[in-house]
């Protein structure tokens, strides 16, 4: 059983953290939140030292959660601690490929394996998949493929072949937390993708109002939205005052829960 | 004997190289190699690239016969590829030349590039102003301390330097920064790489612009000497002067090949940038190859004294090299690197840059009254001039006494 495969048809909710922000203690008491809002799917960033697909805030996340010396077993750790909790929430970790390569694949698999239904591997393209998608797909783990405004029909026919899980589609050419929204293009993309694919498409990069959540399920066929920058952005804003940031965090997520 | 066919089409060097970047840079990567393959063929680029390298650059570079640094080293006779009389004072010019013609022909009309030392920066800035395109350039904060004159040269010259904060505020978090860029901006943006780092096709492509420095050496020595050189050294950074001079001579399995790195304060302090001594294969910028990093694959921050060698990466070609043993790899710590700077200016009158003072520094320690009647040819990449405060500093020389 995979619970990615029973993902609702519309208003999907995907809510990204990196692991161990600003340190373990308090990463636990944001996913608790996370989760007691009962979000479809919760994405577990893991830290890693220069993470270039990322904008500044998510880049900020993860120095905080590497200077307190946070490895990447304790963040697997800390995940499968969660998952007592999980109930209809799918897990979905997202990384560098580095940060599994160095852990090792199988090890890696063996630590997460029965409680994270997907993977996303930022810099692991269609080309470079091959071995690690088997013994993920063996292990009932899918491995999550982006589609990004540049990627063109053939590519992503290629792309899209057996893709599970949901598909993530780059709302803007930009790194996560940028670059305004172009509805018209959104919709045009996401359109195609759905033409070549079943699954779920969930729009991420630059969502961070209540408004983008209504505007993305108004004004495009997209099945659900990422948000990740935006979650974490309120703790900078707050002056890193943990326990207004985790009141503020409550709000957000009950807001963006449409 | 098999000939050397490296890399793969899809970028491999043996296990190394290859493309690990995110699906908003992949079709960009592969539209980059569809249109480098092409021009490759084109005969009018090929022109047009060496008329640049012959009236602009001053090419071809010459090949000197270090007289009195192979008396003192009373060993084998050691010749100078003078890259560092290039315009712009180094080897980075072929690379920028060869990539902003390609960047043209692709119809980008934005360039951006990251540097360390300034020396790619600086000629990035060159041939945007010669070809009249906007240059953005990613500098650490760190390197711009060090290397004013050379930010001073790429501000005359036009270009916007966007200095980095992140991380140890020096060339990986540069290179970091420009990918954001490029992410951000894919349209109408080229990345003018500066090393033969980063994913498919980069380090080929610069390789194969750069190899007209071993291409040159190839002729000018069999001519002087009418035999091919016993050794060849060059520091390694990156890597790209010395996949330059090497490539050229890879099927010459009588050529002694060497690469030199930064060891910083010692090749087994954490103060080193001596990636292929002291570092294990992972995944830095788009490619698989050797890097600075912990148990748990967290890139570590590099050290040399050289800010053009100051990277805890280095080109997948020259890992691949070292696992097949064609090239030896040693490490020489920023203390030698200065005494070589030191020597050379004193013996040649040749100010040299402290990148290549590292493979000085390995020469003259390694070769001392050892390979009579060989022929050594080192790669003088790079002058000195960028690097003159931070040696005085380094010796303890003021300047205003």
């Amino acid at each position: 059983m995979n619970s990615l495969d029973t993902l609702p048809k519309k208003k999907i909710l995907s809510l990204f953290m990196t692991c161990g922000f600003p340190t373990l203690n308090h990463s636990k008491k944001i996913f608790n939140e996370m989760l007691s809002h009962q979000p479809d799917i919760i994405e577990f960033g893991l830290p890693f030292s220069d993470p270039m697909a990322d904008g500044p805030i998510i880049q900020e996340a993860n120095k905080l959660a590497l200077r307190s010396k946070l490895s990447t077993q304790q963040s697997l750790d800390l995940i499968k601690y969660l998952s007592k909790y999980k109930n209809n929430t799918s897990f979905v970790i997202m990384c560098y490929l580095n940060t599994v390569r160095k852990f090792g694949l199988n090890k890696f698999i063996k630590n997460i394996k029965n409680f994270v239904d997907g993977i996303i591997i930022v810099d692991l393209p269609f080309e470079e998949e091959g071995a690690i998608k088997k013994s993920l797909s063996k292990n009932n783990i899918h491995l999550i493929k982006l589609i990004s405004p540049m990627t063109d029909k053939k590519r992503s026919q290629k792309l899209l072949k057996n893709s599970k899980g949901f598909i993530y589609y780059i709302s803007a050419t930009g790194i996560t937390g940028s670059n305004k929204l172009d509805y018209k293009e959104i919709n045009r993309n996401v359109k195609s993708i759905k033409k070549m694919s079943s699954v779920p498409v969930l729009v991420g990069f630059g969502i961070k109002s209540k408004k983008d959540v209504i505007d993305i399920s108004k004004k495009t066929n997209a099945d659900g939205v990422i948000i990740g920058s935006a979650l974490i952005q309120k703790y900078f804003d707050l002056k890193m005052d943990f326990n207004r940031y985790l009141k503020s965090l409550k709000k957000f997520i009950k807001e963006v829960k449409v | 004997m098999k000939t050397y066919k490296q890399p793969s089409t899809v970028g491999r060097f043996g296990d190394f190289g290859g493309m690990y970047v995110s699906e908003t840079l992949m079709p960009l990567l592969l539209n980059l190699d569809k249109s480098y393959k092409k021009i490759q063929k084109d005969k009018k680029f090929k022109k047009e690239l060496n008329d640049l390298f012959k009236n602009y650059v001053g090419r071809p570079s010459s090949l000197h016969y270090a007289k009195n640094l192979s008396k003192y080293i009373n060993g084998p006779k050691v010749y100078f590829k003078r890259d560092e009389l290039n315009h712009t004072g180094a080897h980075k010019i072929n690379n920028c030349l060869g990539q902003i013609l390609l960047a043209k022909k692709m119809g980008k009309t934005r360039i951006i590039a990251e540097t360390g030392a300034g020396q790619h920066g600086v000629a990035t800035a060159t041939v945007c102003a010669l070809f009249s395109l906007p240059c953005y350039i990613y500098m650490g904060s760190k390197d711009i301390e060090r290397q004013k004159p050379n930010v001073f040269r790429m501000k005359l010259l036009g270009a916007t330097i966007i200095p980095v904060e992140s991380g140890s505020k020096s060339l990986k978090d540069a290179m970091n920064e420009a990918l954001r860029d490029w992410i951000k901006n894919v349209r109408d943006t080229f990345y003018i790489i500066g090393s033969t780092a980063g994913p498919h096709p980069y380090p080929k492509m610069v390789r194969d612009f750069q190899s007209v420095i071993g291409k040159e050496a190839r002729e000018q020595i069999l001519k002087v000497e009418k035999k091919l050189p016993d050794y060849l050294i060059a520091c390694v950074g990156g890597g790209s002067n010395a996949m330059g001079l090497f490539y050229p001579f890879l099927n010459d399995k009588k050529v002694k090949i060497i690469g030199v790195e930064a060891a910083g304060r010692g090749a087994k302090t954490e103060e080193t940038a001596a990636t292929m001594t002291s570092g294990t294969p992972g995944i830095l910028h788009g490619s698989y190859s050797y890097v600075l990093q912990d148990s748990d694959g967290q890139i570590k921050e590099a050290h040399s004294i050289s800010a053009g060698l100051d990277y805890p990466g280095v080109g997948p070609e020259h890992s691949y090299l070292k696992d097949i043993k064609r090239v030896k790899y040693f490490g020489i710590t920023d203390k030698e690197a200065l005494e070589a700077f030191q020597t050379c200016s004193k013996l040649e009158g040749i100010i040299p840059a402290l990148e290549p003072s590292h493979a000085l520094a390995y020469l003259i320690k390694a070769f001392k009254n050892k390979h009579k009647n060989k022929v050594v040819i080192l790669n003088l990449c790079g002058r000195g001039d960028k690097d003159l405060f931070t040696a005085a500093k380094a010796i303890g020389f003021d300047a205003d006494e």
